[in-house]
Order: structure tokens, then C-alpha cells, then sequence
């Protein structure tokens, strides 16, 4: 069984926009996880939908659901403090239906962008490896700062990768990355992958697109609003 | 659901848009999965035609020949992951006070309706991740199809749609003029569908007519060709040089016999109609399919002699991971000469 976990915890602090979360924001009248839902949903290959959403969004998010018949959706899983937590909720939340094999696909959900081949590439990768990153090769430079002043390091670039999402991964695999870094105390990671090298498991890259970026910030809603050119798609 | 679509903007220029695809009432959401590109497309890429047509369709996608999978049908008529062939001709539904009283006609059908439209010429074609299309217009193809071959369901509905252009009795010697992808096809259709009939193909290439499973065949010019008294010939040329290949055709041609023309020339062409009026000649026009014809190709591609036939015109396969490589796929069929297509693997 191949599962997508969607991340929807966020409340998208750097966004400027109060009422809501960045994940719920309208564009061109439907939300943006409504977008990520439905790529997911449209995936033959993906079986099934769990969402990770905040607590007092989830009449919100059934409402979407209902309304863009989004129907793939099996599981709605209390975010969490932390995006670590919020991931883990949702691998208890699914331990009962869960075999080892199966695979997870982690998406945030204000990746809307993400496309039918990243999704693909990631299952037939994690099926063969157990678990993969989605990157994009780095085309800037990137330095490295500790004191925020001065540079300390300057990385070779054909070395870096923007790490994206879908993080996939076998559940057993998953879970006992997860399981490893809540006994060691490591509760605050921001990504999955670190978790799966702390226990001594390699993570395979899967390429992603630069059209998969995160929508974070006012500028990257700017961005979306752009790339969509609605009502291009008329039918008689 | 969003969706990559590569649209034409202006002559060998494309640009990616990004559609939010929804799926409307009576419509199925399709992954396009393999395409070919014809003369027409090439037409429209590098903008063939002249200034005020071409400002009216750009920003176009193009591509009309094309199979797919299904991922969405909310109308339970397929299942998902079933694969269709789409048809690009789309009919308006309920036309009132329509003068035209065509779609009724066997020979022609609603295909040739001034209200239809069809995709990559009047309307958006199939250069793109996903495409919401109407049920009616899509035909199941079967598992033991390969869906490479089965991209060129649309040129073999096109040739059953010429061969119901003008009732054939079957026993006739029928010439073929062109020795392009439309003409092999015909002349398999027609080898297919009319066993008793026998086949002259006419062209400039040897090399390509030796590929043609036709009786005998002639380099264009060859007069030997009168004594093999053709009496319904099928022009399959186009473009200037379809003036050559009809002035042949009616010189040859048996007293009383009938031309059907298929190929598009973007200017006028010359032709002898002082001979067609001595020989009482009748002329016919077909280019346009229809569902049923559509249909009919499946059919024909379940035949494993017929698939095999057909697949000789596969040239290599294009891989469309992004819009590079959509641009290479239509440069290299822009210099292909030989007898064939390239298919395009789309994985945008």
C-alpha cells in the first residue's frame, strides 16, 4: 500500500495573513492544499490519504474534502508541537492498517506544485531503497554562516541540493527512525531524512522540480498566483 | 488539479503554463502518456500559416494524435488506469437551427460540422500533463494493444474515414498517391478492410514504397502506371506538391473514375479540369474521423498482422521530461525523412 501523509500543522507564521493558515489560504477561489490534495488523490499509484492537520482546522479541512470530492482521504491526524511530532502522530495513527513494506509518501501541503512524476519516482525509489529525499540540484552558492557576520565555509555546490518533499519511506523504517530519535531525546528535527541516518540508513535522492517550492512566504504566494493561469483549460 | 501544458505562443516557440484541471460534468481526467506529431502541428511550430489565422489560435497546445490513462472519472465509466485513445473532434452538444445538416450524412458525419472544433487547430490539443475531456470522445484501448502502436489510432481513423468517404465495391484497383505515414496507412487499411482489391501505390521514394504492403508500386512520372487501370484513387500527398500527384492521378485515372482528395495544401493548387471534365471524373474530399471510425481503428489494431504493419512506423521513442526536450521532439520530426513517426513518452 502506498499512504501519502500530508502535512497541513503549519499555522504560517511568516505569512502576514492572521486569520488563517498559509495552508488554507484561497488562490484563484481554492485553497492551496486543495490543490496538493488533489494531485495525490488523481495518483493511480497512491491508495490511500492521511492528513496531518491542526486541531481547530479540521472541520475545515472535512469541509474541502466534501466539496472537492477529495475522496482518497482515509485518516485526519492531530498536528503536533513540532513537524517531528506532527509525522509521528500520523505513523501511530496508522500503525493498526500499516505493514512494513508499505510505503509512506510525506508531502507538505503547501507544495501544490508537485507532480505526478516526482510522486511515481518516489515510490518505485522507495520501494527499492526504503527511503528517498526529493531535492533539486542547487544552482546558487551557498555559504555557510555561524556568527550571521562572516562566512565560515564556502561548500563545493556540485556537492548541495535543495532538499523538497516527498520524503518516502518504508513504514517499519520510518517508524523506527522515529522511534530511535524520541529515545535519544532528539525531539525538534525539521526533517525526516536526518532521523533515517540516525540509524544508520541510507536515503536515495529522487529529483525533484523547481516548480515544487514551499509556499512560506508572501513572495512565494505572489509566485503561485502567477504560475496558475486559470480558465485555460475551456471546454465546449 | 494542477497540471503542466506546453503551449505555442509564437512560431518555434513554446511557453509552460500551469492549468488547474477540473473535471467538468460528463468528463474524465486523462494523463496523456504517448503522442505524435503531424504536419499540421509542424505547421502551427513554425507558423506555416499566414498572420491572422496564426493570431487567432496562439497560445495553442498542440498535438492531436494522442493516448492516455485515466485518473479521475466521477461518471464510472472507466476505470482508473484504463488507457483511451482521445478523439480530437469535439461536437457541441444540442445545436439548435443548425443549416449545415451534415452530421446525419454516412459518408461524412458530425465531424465535418462547421460548429465542431478539433484539438491542436481550433481548440486546445493534448501537449500537456493531464487533459479533462468529454466521455463520449474517448475510446477504451485493450490491454494486449501496446500504446505506442496505438498512438496512430488517429491517422487509421482517419484512413477508414477516407475509405467510407466513397463506397468502395472491393474488387476495384485503387491507386494510392504518397508515400508518407498516411498513405502506408490507408494502403494497410485498405489491404485490411478490402482483401479483393488490388493496390497501386504511387511515389517519389523507392525506398519508402518498397515498405508498402501494396501490390506493385511506381516512382512518380513512371507512365506504365495507365495500364493498370485505376478507377478510384486516393491522393495522400499534400502541400504543393498535391498539384503534381492530382494532375497524375487524372491523367492515369480510368473514364468515370473517382479521386478522393486527404491532403492539406495551405495555397491553391492547379489541377487539370479540362481532363476531369473529358473523363467525367468525380472528386471527393476526406480528412476528418469521427468516433465510430475511432472505434473501428481498435478493432483493427486487435489484428496481430494489422499491429504489425502498423508498428514498422514507429521511429524511436522521445522521452518529454520537460520543455527542452518537447522542443527537440518537433526539431527532430521537422528533419525526419524517413517513413515514420517518433513517438513522444510524455513524463512532464
Amino acid at each position: 500500500m502506498n499512504i501519502a501523509v500530508i502535512l497541513a500543522g503549519g499555522t504560517g507564521s511568516r505569512m502576514g495573513i492572521v486569520d488563517k493558515p498559509k495552508q488554507f489560504i484561497d488562490i484563484y477561489g481554492k485553497p492551496i492544499i486543495v490543490y496538493t490534495l488533489e494531485t495525490f488523490d488523481n495518483h493511480p499509484e497512491i491508495d490511500s490519504i492521511a492528513v496531518v492537520c491542526l486541531k481547530e482546522w479540521v472541520d475545515d479541512l472535512k469541509i474541502l474534502l466534501r466539496k472537492y470530492e477529495i475522496n482518497k482521504v482515509r485518516w485526519i491526524v492531530d498536528g503536533g508541537q513540532t513537524r517531528q511530532e506532527s509525522i509521528y502522530n500520523a505513523i501511530n495513527a496508522l500503525s493498526n492498517e500499516c505493514k512494513d513494506d508499505d510505503i509512506l509518501i510525506i508531502h507538505d501541503s503547501v507544495r501544490p506544485l508537485v507532480s505526478h512524476k516526482i510522486i511515481s519516482n518516489n515510490i518505485s525509489k522507495a520501494k527499492e531503497f526504503g527511503a528517498v529525499d526529493t531535492v533539486v540540484p542547487s544552482a546558487d552558492t551557498i555559504v555557510r554562516s555561524i556568527d550571521e557576520s562572516t562566512i565560515e565555509e564556502v561548500p563545493t555546490r556540485s556537492e548541495l541540493y535543495i532538499g523538497q518533499t516527498p520524503q518516502s519511506f518504508k513504514y517499519s523504517l520510518i517508524k523506527e527512525a522515529h522511534e530511535n530519535a524520541i529515545k535519544n531525546n532528539n525531539l525538534n528535527s525539521t526533517d525526516d531524512c536526518q532521523l533515517v541516518l540516525g540509524i544508520g540508513q541510507k536515503v536515495h535522492l529522487v529529483m525533484g522540480e523547481k516548480l515544487n517550492f514551499k509556499i512560506t512566504s508572501f513572495d512565494d504566494l505572489l509566485l503561485l498566483k502567477a504560475i496558475i493561469k486559470l480558465g485555460k483549460t475551456e471546454m465546449v | 488539479m494542477l497540471g503542466k501544458s506546453y503551449k505555442i505562443v509564437e512560431p518555434r516557440r513554446f511557453d509552460l503554463y500551469i492549468d488547474d484541471i477540473i473535471c467538468n460534468e460528463g468528463e474524465a481526467v486523462v494523463r496523456i502518456e504517448y503522442a505524435s506529431i503531424c504536419k499540421a502541428d509542424l505547421r502551427y511550430y513554425l507558423g506555416a500559416r499566414d498572420k491572422r489565422t496564426l493570431g487567432f489560435k496562439y497560445p495553442m497546445n498542440l498535438l492531436h494524435e494522442a493516448v492516455g490513462t485515466i485518473v479521475l472519472d466521477k461518471t464510472q465509466t472507466f476505470n482508473i488506469r484504463d488507457k483511451v485513445v482521445l478523439v480530437p473532434n469535439i461536437v457541441p452538444k444540442g445545436l439548435k437551427n443548425c443549416l449545415s445538416c451534415i452530421c446525419n450524412i454516412k459518408e461524412l458525419g458530425e465531424n465535418y460540422c462547421p460548429h465542431s472544433k478539433f484539438a491542436s487547430s481550433n481548440y486546445n490539443g493534448f501537449s500537456r500533463e493531464y487533459v479533462n475531456y468529454p466521455i463520449k470522445n474517448l475510446v477504451p484501448i485493450p490491454e494486449n494493444i501496446d500504446l505506442q502502436v496505438a498512438t496512430f489510432s488517429e491517422l487509421i481513423s482517419v484512413a477508414i474515414s477516407i475509405c467510407r468517404r466513397f463506397n468502395l465495391k472491393g474488387n476495384e484497383t485503387i491507386g494510392i498517391w504518397g508515400d508518407g505515414v498516411l498513405g502506408y496507412i490507408l494502403c494497410v487499411v485498405i489491404r485490411y478492410m478490402y482483401s479483393n482489391a488490388k493496390v497501386v501505390v504511387v511515389g517519389k521514394h523507392e525506398s519508402k514504397l518498397k515498405q508498402f504492403p501494396a501490390h506493385t508500386y511506381y516512382i512518380s512520372g513512371d507512365k506504365r502506371m495507365i495500364k493498370e487501370n485505376i478507377s478510384v484513387a486516393y491522393e495522400c500527398v499534400g502541400g504543393k506538391a498535391s498539384s503534381f500527384a492530382i494532375n497524375e492521378i487524372v491523367d492515369c485515372i480510368l473514364a468515370g473514375g473517382s479521386i478522393i482528395l486527404t491532403g492539406v495544401a495551405e495555397e491553391k493548387v492547379e489541377i487539370n479540369t479540362r481532363k476531369i471534365l473529358e473523363k467525367g471524373l468525380s472528386l471527393y474530399g476526406a480528412t476528418r474521423s469521427k468516433i465510430s471510425d475511432f472505434k473501428k481503428a481498435v478493432i483493427l489494431l486487435q489484428n496481430d498482422n494489422f499491429r504489425r504493419d502498423i508498428s514498422k512506423l514507429l521511429l524511436n521513442e522521445i522521452q518529454i521530461r520537460n520543455i527542452v526536450d518537447f522542443y527537440d521532439a518537433f526539431e527532430s520530426e521537422l528533419s525526419n525523412k524517413a517513413l515514420g513517426r517518433y513517438i513522444l513518452k510524455f513524463n512532464v
